[in-house]
């Protein structure tokens, strides 16, 4: 059984079509991507796996069950936007959402997690009081207890310090490790491909990518060429075969027409200047966004 | 344990443990009774600074019976029969030729006397006083003109009147050639005692006499509505800020996973209504243990108290829902400032209405305001609790009303609460609140 199925899913708001005819599937116990740049649909696609909204058509089923209407304790949500009772301590707080998805052992878990991203000695602090970021690790905890079978995070890691955000990672692989099956958006494709088993790219409201890593390189090809020279990079856009340029600092990311044949390159490039490095890669995740995104 | 009741209970604690909650539980009554103490003390230090008053008579009859019968009154009325102590000011007369030629002037001139205090007020017994011609109230010669610049309700004119009256039924009887000996027996009052209505106990038989209403039985209304009132301010009222406050806070998309929009409102409607409850609880006992310290514990209407807390409960139903549905519609905290005043509405137009509905309990306009489903709590409440009570049949039709009214506008309100509570930027226009009701 899938953890979650969409078939058919479309969700307008007045003259705004938010979500076009959407399907997809994410099989359980695995890690699952959304990527999109802002107003794709990521986030009205989580509220209705969720259940916040109703498609206008379509269905939306998650452990093979139909969503409309339905709160079920299995699906714990990180939303976006985040906001806590802010005059709540932070235990009493995490076991009111712990209790609201009808959890057992709720006090366990919830000193579990505490304890697992370094919260515990904040167990009794006022919500108001915290950092942001330890806000957002209290938000992260509220959504993953108890126990859920899915969860969905919505930008689980914007707006943390590399040390918070490596502990939310922690967190998410945990979960994996127990069964749990992940949902999660990010604007940042390195995360993407580092912990995602699979991923989704939504753009304008429809599916333009699905499938491991790999899958999605694949579509692809090898057509990119990492290097870095000696002599600067303003050269590199006449060299043969070349249909764009990225320049990223300490190396260049140069993307190679179709049947452009990178040993032409090479050679035309040793040429002209001393090359230091010279790599034949598939598309990082990033350009491949670029490239939809930015509608090329 | 059901959701609904998980975010009840929450919801509950944490405001009753707020200053907010505390501090208006106390300071509530204390607000409200300081306007009957501050009555209390005001019957108990009255201004008794003497007034002066200049009479024009255009007359020139009837100036003498006129203070004579003023004067009269006052010497009754100047000191407590029972302690001998002065309550009321000593008035004193200026009888002032009528300058014919120049009304207007004299009338200036009076008036800046009474502007500069030294005169209280001045009266003009128009020429035609003694025998009005038909033209009535329109021609100010037909009677007294008194020109004073006081404001207050229980001001010198309201008790003055009668024996102005007096006095010029005295000088029509002067001019009839009756002694003025007969003067007191002919223009003498008699008390005219209110009662309530003779009862009949249903099973005994047994007849029940009338018995003289007090004024403290006509208070038992004014305080029960006025508790009824206090404590839907301070349980219901707080509810549209914090849903406002809540939503800019972005709190409720997480419960929304969790919880339906329902089970959500649901739940901030019971913790409002055990706040409410609360307070009663604790505001009845209080008046009992009162009442009974005053050996007044007649007064209690313990049979009124189930009702009580039936309009209780629908009132703060129907506010809180009210207030989740405006709460959510909210952008900033201006916009629940502003819609506030949509949320009394239910209860401020039947604390306007109060005084006309004393006044007449069971007249049309009462009856058909406690009955229109809004307003039958605080109304139907007050005419319960008059002396004479209301027909056994008219509070079941209320409640009745009252549950209709209550399901309808808590089903509008939980389909207003659904769309508006994720909804960010410009709050909605009154129509788009409609759509979102019916539409949902």
């Amino acid at each position: 059984m899938h953890a979650i199925s969409l078939q058919g899913v479309t969700k307008t708001f007045g003259d705004l079509t938010a979500v076009d005819d959407l399907s997809l599937t994410v099989p359980e116990g695995a890690i699952h991507g959304f990527i999109g740049p802002n107003g794709s649909g990521k986030t009205t696609t989580m509220r209705m796996i969720v259940g916040i909204f109703h498609p206008d058509s379509g269905s939306v089923k998650v452990f093979g069950e139909e969503m409309r209407g339905i709160r079920t304790g299995l699906i714990g949500y990180l939303p976006e936007e985040r906001g806590l009772y802010r005059k709540m301590n932070v235990r009493t707080l995490l076991e009111f959402h712990g209790e609201l998805r009808g959890g057992h052992n709720v006090p366990q878990q919830v000193a579990h997690w505490l304890d697992r991203l370094s919260l515990s000695a904040f167990a009794d602090a006022k919500i108001e009081t915290l950092s942001k970021g330890m806000t957002q690790k209290v938000q992260f905890i509220a959504a993953v207890v108890p126990k859920p079978r899915l969860v969905i995070l919505d930008e689980p890691f914007s707006g943390l310090d590399p040390v918070s955000a490596e502990s939310i990672r922690e967190g998410i692989l945990e979960m994996r490790r127990k069964g749990t099956t992940v949902v999660l958006s990010t604007h940042d494709m390195a995360t993407a491909e580092s912990l995602c088993d699979s991923i989704l790219m939504i753009f304008k409201g429809r599916k333009v990518l699905d499938g491991t890593l790999e899958q999605i390189q694949d579509q692809y090809g090898n057509d990119t060429i990492r290097l870095s020279t000696q002599g600067g990079t303003e050269f590199l856009t006449r060299l043969p075969g070349v249909e764009n340029l990225r320049d990223l600092g300490q190396f260049q990311e140069v993307r190679l027409a179709r049947g452009a044949d990178p040993q032409e390159m090479l050679r035309a490039l040793i040429a002209l200047v001393p090359v230091k490095s010279f790599s034949i890669a598939k598309p990082s995740l990033h350009d491949i966004f670029v490239r939809i995104a930015g509608n090329e | 344990m059901n959701k609904l009741l998980i975010i009840a209970k929450r919801d509950y604690i944490e405001s009753v443990k707020t200053k907010a909650f505390l501090f208006g539980l106390i300071v509530a009554p204390i607000l409200f009774g300081s306007g009957f103490i501050g009555i209390m003390v005001m019957e108990k230090k009255p201004d008794l600074t003497e007034r002066r008053i200049a009479l024009v008579d255009r007359t020139g009859e009837a100036a003498a019976t006129v203070i004579e019968a003023v004067q009269e009154k006052n010497e009754r009325d100047l000191n407590d029969k029972d302690t001998g102590r002065q309550t009321m000011p000593r008035y004193k007369f200026e009888i002032v030729a009528p300058d014919t030629a120049n009304p207007d002037a004299q009338r200036l001139a009076l008036s800046r006397r009474v502007s500069s205090k030294d005169l209280y007020a001045f009266a003009e017994i128009g020429s035609k006083a003694l025998h009005p011609d038909a033209t009535g109230e329109k021609n100010p010669e037909n009677g007294i003109s008194w020109y004073s610049n006081e404001t207050g309700v229980n001001g010198g004119r309201s008790w003055i009147a009668n024996p102005m009256n007096d006095g010029i039924r005295r000088a029509r009887m002067t001019q009839a050639g009756v002694d003025p000996a007969r003067f007191s027996d002919l223009l003498g009052n008699v008390d005219i005692r209110t009662m309530n209505l003779v009862s009949q106990d249903e099973k005994t038989g047994q007849t029940h006499p009338a018995e003289k209403r007090t004024q403290a039985a006509m208070a038992v209304p004014l305080v029960l509505v006025m508790m009824l009132f206090m404590i839907v301010m301070i349980t219901a009222a707080p509810m549209l800020n914090s849903i406002a406050e809540d939503k800019l806070q972005r709190v409720h998309e997480m419960l929304l996973a969790s919880a339906t929009p329902f089970d959500l409102i649901g739940g901030k409607v019971l913790a409002a209504l055990g706040r409410s409850l609360t307070s009663s609880i604790l505001y009845i006992a209080g008046a009992l243990v009162v009442l009974n310290a005053l050996a007044m514990f007649g007064l209690a209407h313990l049979e009124l108290i189930p009702w009580f807390l039936i309009y209780l409960i629908a009132e703060i139903t129907m506010l809180s829902a009210i207030a989740a549905a405006l709460g959510s519609a909210c952008g900033s905290p201006q916009d629940a400032q502003s819609l506030g005043m949509l949320l009394f509405i239910p209860v401020i137009i039947p604390m306007m209405m109060m005084a006309p509905i004393m006044e007449a309990p069971n007249g049309g306009l009462a009856v058909a305001m406690s009955f229109f489903p809004p307003f039958t709590p605080m109304m139907m409440m007050l005419r319960q609790a008059m002396p004479g009570g209301v027909p056994e049949w008219e509070p079941w039709v209320g409640l009745v009303g009252m549950i209709a009214g209550v399901t309808v506008i808590s089903w509008a309100a939980s389909r207003i609460f659904r769309v508006g509570i994720l909804l960010q930027g410009k709050p909605p226009s009154v129509g788009e609140l409609m759509k979102w009701a019916v539409r949902g």
